[in-house]
């Protein structure tokens, strides 16, 4: 008998340690690192590196620990699981999607306003800043970048079809976004082409951020399904889909990125962040491809942000190095290093920045059209489930796109299906 | 049992004291000691997790927020969700697609690989493992090009003999069948060789009494590879069902740009997609974990019905 129990008090003993282990609350708090290190978790792709490097060569006697965890959702991933209990760095780069989760619980982070952000508060975009400011008014991030908005197009098909192709009368031709879809029809009539890769994306997820509140009201309460702002949006996507003018092409899918060197669609809403990634997509597209103004006038895609953790070792060397280098000058060398918008409007007006053109759009003012992008939005509240309840109307969308779904119903069936995500 | 083992002699009550005694304490503890690193790290990485997924199904659970106790709520919610019972339906679907086809594909390639007059046996034989040593990540994004509407392989062979371009990722049955032809393509290798094996071990001279007795192909096939199989047919239809229900690399890799639904209407989205969009993509874990008790549940369903459908088979073997 007493080799038979044996055995299982092993087992229940190592049950008990590994318990104990997975419920560890972690490190201690804030404070006791070394003050000269700090450690720093960032997504790859976004050329933190160079930042960092900056930095080093400024201050030799800081040592920066840089970790590129992997893509923007693994970041996040990570981070919520350090938050919950494990190693959490001193310096986390957190990108805009999955920053309202993180707003939701800010006392995992470090209220920046102790730190000073109050002071560099007004350097930034106002409505930017609000995304990461808490219920309480505490702020949990500087933002580094935004993804202003353009639309690139392809100039030589525009005037193989007849439309003008210069990007001041094509911008004028899309002023509103019904300009869009005419210009759509007149496009796809003259050539049988799809003229635009996809409506949802392209058209909604744009035209949805061109509202004074989204789908939350200034309170929090969820609106999403009585705003008229928003069932504005939904009404002109389907409208847009009903004009037959969409290659259907999912954004960053296979068959998107086969048809973008082809041409087998001209038009695609473009955050400053993809023209690299037509440029690599499509490199023997170079100089006719060019960027003009978004219809509505404003919008933005992606962008990020610096936050630190409050169980951080470090805070205090962490805030010394977003103070640096997010500063209004160092996010406009940036820009000019790396293409990465500035969040900070005082370096719009610069020279360097609105001379800057690029030539495989065909000489295009990048950092003009994008600048003036940003300055037209208007800061509306994000809550919880800002993230899945687009991904709902997206889905509703996508699905009248592809054929399966009934325009009629599709925006009771977004709704129905947002209440089952998200509970209420 | 007690045959086999020598005959002790009979201890008296001193000398059974004195060999307790004579075994050092390390020897006795010895064998814990060789056995606890697995335990360990099976109670770390294995039963904890495991035992702690139904502790915080009964959660409202934010990883990094606050933890409810809800009771049974998630599994109230779950049980009224639509999209579970969608993931459910499609996992039984392309486990049903993949499974069958390949089994029997597997069966039928073992068979032809066992014939001595093949030639180059040895290569056929080692080839038909490739898909399975292939990375899963690589299969399916070569799957989703192959299967691609616009520009895939197939609907460029389709498009030659006049059939229309078919959107096989978007439509229901199109996704299941092109993930169970990922699923299957990637396991009909191993399974050949584990029949393989098994035919192997079949003595020639029951074929060779058999073509005596007048049995052609098929009837050798029929009266003495399945019977001689079913043993290793059993097992491969119990591993591959727990397999099937736990299918999210491929669907995972075809959604994602797509949230982790596969697709907008979650048409190929299956029970462990649906757990990790609900734990990590909406930091849900408490209905996350409620998710994985119920796919507990219908695994061990499952098992217990494989269980007593192979004794009553293995009873009926002549």
């Amino acid at each position: 008998m007493k080799l038979r129990t044996s055995p299982a008090l092993v087992l229940l003993a190592a049950a008990v340690l590994a318990m104990t282990s997975a419920c560890s609350p972690g490190s201690g708090s804030g404070g006791g690192g070394d003050p000269k290190a700090f450690e720093f978790w960032s997504f790859s792709g976004i050329d933190q590196k160079r930042d960092v490097d900056a930095y080093r060569q400024l201050h030799p006697d800081i040592q920066v620990k840089l970790t590129e965890v992997g893509s923007t959702t693994e970041t996040a991933q990570a981070l919520t699981t350090a938050l919950a209990g494990g190693k959490v760095p001193d310096l986390v780069l957190i990108q805009g999607d999955d920053l309202p989760k993180f707003v939701q619980q800010p006392q995992n982070f470090q209220d920046l306003r102790t730190l000073g952000a109050d002071q560099i508060k007004g350097d930034y975009l106002d409505w930017v800043m609000k995304q990461a400011e808490a219920k309480d008014g505490q702020i949990i991030g500087v933002p580094t970048d935004v993804g202003g908005l353009g639309v690139a197009y392809r100039a030589d098909l525009f005037a193989a079809a007849g439309l003008p192709a210069d990007r001041e009368s094509v911008s004028k031709l899309w002023s509103t976004w019904d300009g869009f879809i005419e210009t759509g029809k007149r496009y796809t009539a003259a050539t049988g082409k799809p003229f635009v890769d996809n409506i949802p994306t392209s058209v909604f997820f744009q035209a949805v951020n061109q509202v004074s509140q989204k789908y939350y009201d200034d309170a929090g309460n969820p609106i999403y399904d009585r705003n008229p702002e928003v069932k504005a949006a939904f009404d002109l996507a389907l409208k847009a889909l009903d004009a037959n003018i969409s290659a259907k092409q999912s954004f960053g899918k296979e068959g998107w990125n086969a048809a973008l060197p082809r041409g087998d669609f001209a038009v695609v809403s473009a955050p400053s962040w993809l023209l690299g990634q037509i440029r690599r997509g499509a490199p023997d597209t170079a100089g006719k491809w060019d960027v003009a103004t978004i219809p509505g006038g404003a919008g933005n895609w992606g962008g990020s942000y610096l936050a630190i953790p409050a169980r951080a070792q470090n805070p205090a060397a962490a805030w010394a190095y977003i103070k640096e280098m997010q500063s209004p000058q160092r996010q406009l060398e940036h820009f000019l290093e790396v293409g990465a918008l500035p969040t900070t409007p005082s370096v719009y007006t610069d020279p360097r920045l609105t001379g800057k053109a690029d030539p495989f759009f065909s000489g295009a003012p990048t950092g003009k059209i994008y600048t003036e992008a940003v300055l037209g939005l208007k800061p509306f509240r994000m809550g919880p489930d800002t993230g899945a309840i687009g991904q709902e109307f997206l889905n509703a969308l996508v699905n009248v796109e592809q054929g399966s779904g009934n325009p009629a119903t599709a925006w009771d069936d977004a709704v129905r299906n947002i209440r089952t995500a998200i509970g209420k | 049992m007690t045959a086999t083992l020598p005959t002790r002699p009979t201890p008296t009550r001193i000398s059974r004291g004195a060999a307790r005694v004579l075994i050092p304490l390390r020897e006795r503890i010895a064998p814990y000691a060789y056995i606890a690193p697995f335990f360990l790290l099976f109670g770390v990485f294995g039963l904890a997790p495991f035992l702690f997924t139904f502790y915080i199904a009964l959660f409202d659970w934010n990883p990094i927020g606050d933890q409810t106790f809800i009771g049974l709520d998630n599994f109230t919610r779950m049980l009224a969700d639509a999209r579970f019972w969608n993931a459910t339906a499609n996992t039984i679907s392309i486990w049903l697609l993949s499974t069958v086809p390949q089994l029997l594909v597997a069966l039928l390639l073992a068979h032809v690989l066992n014939r001595a007059r093949l030639r180059f046996a040895l290569f056929f034989r080692m080839s038909i493992l490739v898909p399975y040593i292939t990375s899963v990540a690589a299969t399916a994004i070569v799957f989703a090009q192959l299967f691609d509407r616009d520009y895939g392989l197939l609907n460029w062979l389709l498009g030659l003999v006049g059939v229309g371009s078919i959107d096989f990722a978007q439509t229901v049955w199109g996704s299941h069948v092109m993930l169970a032809v990922m699923v299957a393509w990637r396991w009909f290798g191993y399974t050949t060789l584990l029949y393989l094996a098994s035919l192997q071990a079949i003595p020639r001279d029951i074929y060779e009494a058999a073509a005596i007795d007048g049995a052609g192909g098929w009837a050798q096939f029929r009266h003495i590879t399945i019977p001689s199989l079913r043993p290793v047919i059993i097992f491969t239809v119990v591993t591959s069902t727990i397999g099937g229900l736990q299918i999210f690399t491929e669907p995972l890799l075809l959604s994602r740009t797509n949230n982790i639904t596969c697709g907008p209407v979650r048409q190929c989205q299956t029970l462990t997609l649906f757990l990790y969009e609900q734990g990590f993509g909406q930091y849900e874990f408490g209905y996350g974990a409620a998710i994985g008790v119920a796919l507990f549940v219908m695994i061990v369903v499952v098992a217990a019905v494989n269980y007593l459908l192979s004794s009553r088979i293995r009873g009926e073997v002549p």
